[in-house]
């Protein structure tokens, strides 16, 4: 190692401890406080409209769900295709408690952060139960398993009367330690929140990774026989992911119903499953740091793809329907080329880009 | 020299400055918003409505029905995504709108708190009655979809010849397919003298024809469908290779098909070809198969803004002239009160439209009205069948009456 660890040009480990610490140099953890800090105090110095407020929240609230999606996909290698229904399960944690004690109950309003966690753990026992078939099954069976998973789910959220068919479950407005949330201040109020738990998530998941049960789940990624040789259990490492991954997915569908102040079925359909999974190939499977760039870009463009798509709608004859088909089209586009060109995702480039930087302006 | 320079300069600089300045005619601008699918799900829906609403807009500004002042109305899609409306709502909320036009009966429920929230009146094209329940600030435009549903039970009830007429009721697997369900069977309890043999949620299936001989072997003799126009035409074309339609109103042994506001119009025909013929349909709204002053004045404004003959002869650009038509109503009564417009006051001008307020738009076949009570637009209903290709009216326009016997 370095003897100064401000100017290291490489990363230079003599125990295994330095490898799993969780900055490799003090100039990562300057820039990630200081990331931090300014994702915390821009607000103060910078009023945005509600509208992008919101859509900021949303990329926090999928951040969350991606942070469980690449667990269990990019780290455990077990494709989910039904991460939304996760989600779902979440949200309507928080929906049918509030139909079942109405929507202005304490429980509700003022213990909103012992939702958030319950609804967590109720994800957490989905996700264990759908990956029990993890033990017997791989591959393109597994993607079946998840994908009955998001068929049932759908089902049953759409023809329960309990779940008002599908349609919105209205979750009332929190309270604060400064009184209730108001309409003004909400979606600001949802930043912060979401912005702890993803910095919460983001070290629990860097954390878990420098354990042996988050290095269990990249060896049974590798070779589960292998894995199992040396003494894991490649199958209760399957059910945790699928546990863990729910976990995520429920924190990210409670504070979903929070933000949305409702729960709808359009939200946790099978392509918003495929969106999730999407961004976690977009950011880069099994990289912390893509669980954020994922959200952030499919999200991102999704929002241009929209104004392209309105833009476009004014010229072109409905009867062609372009504009219908240029969502999917460049969603579609943007995996594919992806997967072809970056199929480390964003995060190689943030790799790249940082290894420029530490060793610049030498080039070797 | 140097006074000369430095006289240039400050007349260079008074005329920048008043080129700058914004010019003061008194003339307001009232922001509006409307959120709809234009693109994906029910966007053959959207996209006519959206153009009558865009086109009644630019009408009013051109023609200065409102004098000087104009209205801005911003119109974005949603694609049928109740978040996305969401999104599209907050964005009209910071723009400071006045009145807001929605879309979907799911985004309508969803955001139901948001309005009553922030106060803001608004009309949607979802005619669901759901919408005014917990609710003050929403008005539907023309009756509801229980009320037209109804209304299809009233007419086969009194128009069957024989015993107890046996109905089925074919809806969409959502709160916009299921709303008048309740109430159909609450007016059969009331009294609607039919019985409801089944009530079938569609899915996406190309081929009915299980269903269909279902309903034969069950001795169905009337279908009422509440749902969009392709599942109907599946049905129709099914039906018709079975020879399941009946020729005429109830003919004996065959199925004789209805349905509410969405399920028919012009797309229908273009969808289920001849197997549309004597479907029975209705709305609230004139169309151009019916020539008139309406229709007319229907065709003239698509005509002026250069829309093609889809979108002129569709019943949902007259749904959504109607609804522009309604807004530039209130804002254009309460200026003449001399009042501000803001959405208190365009709420206060909603709820007096009754009686001698009465708006008489020439886009549907009766008055609309609404009161503290009454938040239902058109409350009369028209039926209409296909004759020969064409939607004809079929009598006169009516108004259910089990809608009131069941409140």
């Amino acid at each position: 190692m370095s003897v100064n660890r401000w100017l290291a040009t490489g990363n230079y480990f003599t125990t295994y401890k330095e490898e799993q610490r969780i900055f490799y140099t003090s100039l990562d953890r300057i820039f990630c406080v200081f990331f931090l800090t300014t994702l915390f105090i821009w607000p103060f110095f910078m009023e945005l409209d509600s509208k992008d407020m919101l859509v900021i929240d949303n990329i926090l609230v999928a951040v969350i769900a991606i942070l469980g999606l690449n667990l269990v996909t990019g780290f455990a290698g077990l494709i989910s295709v039904g991460h939304a229904a996760f989600v779902g399960v979440g949200a309507y944690t928080v929906a049918c408690l509030s139909r079942i004690i109405g929507d202005q109950h304490v429980l509700i309003t003022h213990a909103w952060p012992l939702m958030i966690m319950f609804s967590g753990f109720v994800g957490a026992i989905f996700g264990g139960i759908v990956g029990l078939p993890a033990l017997r099954l791989k591959h393109l069976y597994l993607v079946m398993a998840t994908l009955s998973f998001q068929m049932i789910f759908e089902w049953t959220i759409g023809f329960m009367d309990f779940f008002n068919q599908g349609q919105t479950i209205f979750v009332g407005r929190v309270f604060w330690f400064t009184g209730q949330v108001g309409r003004k201040e909400h979606y600001l109020f949802w930043y912060y929140a979401l912005l702890v738990v993803v910095v919460l998530c983001g070290f629990a998941v860097r954390n878990l990774l420098r354990t042996r049960y988050g290095r269990c789940l990249v060896a049974v990624r590798d070779n589960d026989r292998a894995a199992d040789a040396m003494g894991m259990h490649p199958g209760f490492t399957k059910v945790y992911a699928f546990a863990l991954a729910g976990f995520f997915a429920g924190i990210a569908g409670a504070m979903h119903a929070y933000l949305y102040r409702g729960v709808g079925m359009e939200s946790f359909t099978l392509h918003e499953s495929i969106q999730y999974l999407a961004m976690t190939i977009v950011g880069g499977l099994g990289s912390l740091t893509g669980s954020f760039f994922g959200p952030a870009a499919i999200k991102i463009l999704d929002l241009q793809v929209e104004n392209l798509a309105e833009w476009a709608v004014t010229f072109l004859p409905s009867g062609m329907n372009l504009a219908t088909a240029l969502r999917p089209l460049s969603f579609g586009l943007v995996i594919v080329l992806f997967l072809i060109f970056e199929p480390r995702g964003i995060a190689n480039w943030w790799r790249i880009l940082r290894s420029y930087v530490k060793l610049w302006p030498f080039r070797y | 020299m140097k006074t000369y320079k430095i006289s240039i300069w400050l007349m260079v600089s008074l005329v920048a400055v008043m080129l700058a300045m914004p010019v003061s005619s008194g003339a307001e601008v009232y922001k509006l918003g409307l959120s709809l699918a234009i693109t994906g799900p029910t966007s053959d829906a959207g996209n006519p409505y959206a153009k009558g609403v865009e086109d009644y807009f630019r009408y009013v500004n051109d023609m200065k029905l409102l004098g000087k002042d104009t209205i801005d109305c911003t119109i974005r899609d949603d694609k049928y995504e109740t978040a996305i409306t969401k999104r599209n709502f907050e964005e009209y909320l910071d723009m400071g709108i006045v009145f807001y036009l929605n879309y979907s009966t799911g985004s309508t429920l969803g955001l139901k708190r948001d309005f009553e929230e922030v106060k803001m009146p608004v009309i949607p094209a979802s005619f669901h009655a759901g919408n005014l329940e917990e609710s003050n600030y929403i008005f539907l435009p023309i009756a509801s979809y229980s009320a037209q549903a109804i209304g299809l039970a009233e007419y086969v009830v009194k128009n069957h010849n024989g015993k107890t007429p046996k109905v089925a009721l074919f809806v969409h697997p959502s709160a916009f397919g299921r709303g008048p369900v309740d109430d159909v069977k609450k007016s059969v309890a009331a009294g609607l003298g039919m019985e409801i043999v089944e009530v079938v949620e569609h899915g996406k299936d190309l081929d009915n024809t299980a269903m269909l001989q279902r309903f034969k072997s069950k001795g169905v003799q009337y279908v009422i469908s509440q749902t969009v126009q392709s599942p109907v035409a599946v049905m129709l074309n099914d039906a018709s290779r079975l020879g399941l339609v009946a020729k005429t109103f109830g003919e004996k042994g065959k199925i004789t098909f209805l349905g509410c506001h969405y399920t028919g119009g012009n797309d229908l025909i273009a969808l289920a070809g001849d197997a549309a013929e004597n479907f029975y349909w209705t709305t609230s709204y004139i169309i151009t198969s019916e020539p008139g002053v309406g229709t007319d004045a229907q065709l003239a404004l698509a005509k002026r803004y250069g829309r093609d003959d889809k979108a002129a002869n569709s019943h949902n650009y007259a749904n959504g002239v109607m609804v522009a038509q309604v807004a530039a109503e209130v804002i254009k009564r309460a200026k003449t009160r001399g009042k501000e417009v803001t959405k208190e006051t365009l709420y206060e001008e909603l709820l007096a439209m009754n009686g001698m307020n009465a708006f008489y738009p020439v886009t549907t076949v009766g008055p609309v009205t609404y009161s503290k009570d009454d938040h239902q637009g058109v409350d009369t209903l028209q039926l209409y069948a296909v004759d020969k290709g064409q939607f004809k009216s079929v009598g006169t326009p009516f108004i259910p009456e089990y809608t009131g016997k069941i409140k």
